[in-house]
């Protein structure tokens, strides 16, 4: 009975620590904000899709807008070369699944996250660009839930054209 | 023997309990995602019960490694085992595909997992039952007395 009290009093402490100390650590949880199972989250179908597990880690919208904004990371584009042209994300290099990946992999290692993208919520053909990326030793490679039609219908940063950074080095090797 | 054993359970239980809050802390809002992904609980408790396992969690792994209410430590942290075994057999008998978020880190949730919780079980179950303390006087405590004893 004794050894039962003492465990309830070590799970309050333990709960007053975690609920306290969460503010403190680098990215806390949001206390009170609800919080549903990422398969129920807007555009998300790609996390669980096909009952595989993802290939690389995803990136919501909301947190990759503002990377795009702050250069801080390069986004892939990851469909055909006719759909980058009608419109992609500003910055973005364009890799198709089927193309080597050598070309550009200079130009990734400035940045400290790569985001791949493609136009299909079951994010496949980003996995297949993010698998390529990681056999070559490409770090922190992220996939973009909700793919191009949710960072198109949320208004975050666009560009239209061919891709005029996708060649190799003007050196030919890494800067 | 006894001892050797009840100590290298609490010590080895409470350092795997201190390493798995150690792995969450940088990134609770990782964690209390994949809490959601266990769909157990309703979505405005998730964030509160992440921060709470990992609290519970660093509380009852200093309490086994410092020996300090070490058996009521181990009640905790066999009932979150429990739980544990619960939260991910339920994920995995209804097809949920998701990280088990036990150490951080993108770690898949399979019944591997399951039955290391559960035999992490067996360290927890040593310093309950077999430690000093069940219905005979802590070894600390007898040593104790009779440091005192010796001192009249």
């Amino acid at each position: 009975m004794r050894t039962l009290f003492q465990a309830l009093v070590l799970s309050a402490a333990g709960a007053v620590l975690g609920l306290a100390g969460n503010r403190l650590t680098p990215q806390p949880a949001r206390l009170g904000e609800p919080l549903v199972a990422a398969a129920d989250a807007p555009g998300a179908m790609c996390q669980l899709a096909g009952g595989r597990l993802p290939v690389a880690p995803r990136i919501s919208v909301e947190e990759a807008a503002p990377l795009c904004v702050a250069c801080s990371a390069l986004f892939v584009d990851a469909r055909s070369a006719a759909e980058y042209a009608a419109g992609h994300i500003t910055g973005a290099l364009h890799l198709s699944p089927g193309e080597a990946p050598d070309p550009v992999l200079w130009r990734l290692g400035a940045y400290h996250t790569i985001v791949v993208y493609d136009r299909d919520p079951s994010c496949a053909q980003a996995d297949q660009v993010a698998k390529l990326l990681l056999e070559r030793g490409v770090q922190d490679v992220r996939v973009l839930t909700g793919a191009w039609p949710a960072w198109a219908a949320a208004g975050a940063p666009e560009a239209s054209g061919p891709c005029a950074a996708c060649g190799a080095h003007p050196q030919g090797g890494p800067p | 023997m006894r001892r050797a054993l009840v100590l290298g359970s609490r010590v080895a239980l409470g350092a795997i309990f201190l390493w798995a809050a150690a792995t969450k802390v940088p990134d609770m809002a990782g964690f209390a995602k994949d809490v959601a992904n266990y769909r157990l609980l309703p979505p405005a408790l998730v964030p509160s019960v992440a921060a709470i396992v990992v609290g519970i969690e660093v509380v009852a792994g200093l309490a086994l490694v410092s020996g300090v209410g070490a058996r009521a430590a181990a009640l905790v942290a066999g009932g979150m085992l429990v739980a544990f075994v619960g939260g991910l057999s339920q994920a995995l008998l209804r097809g949920i595909d998701l990280r088990c978020g036990c150490f951080g880190g993108d770690e898949a949730a399979t019944w591997g997992t399951v039955a290391r919780d559960l035999v992490l079980l067996v360290p927890a179950a040593v310093v309950l039952w077999v430690s000093p303390g069940r219905g005979e006087p802590d070894a600390t405590k007898l040593e104790h007395l009779d440091a005192s004893a010796a001192k009249r």
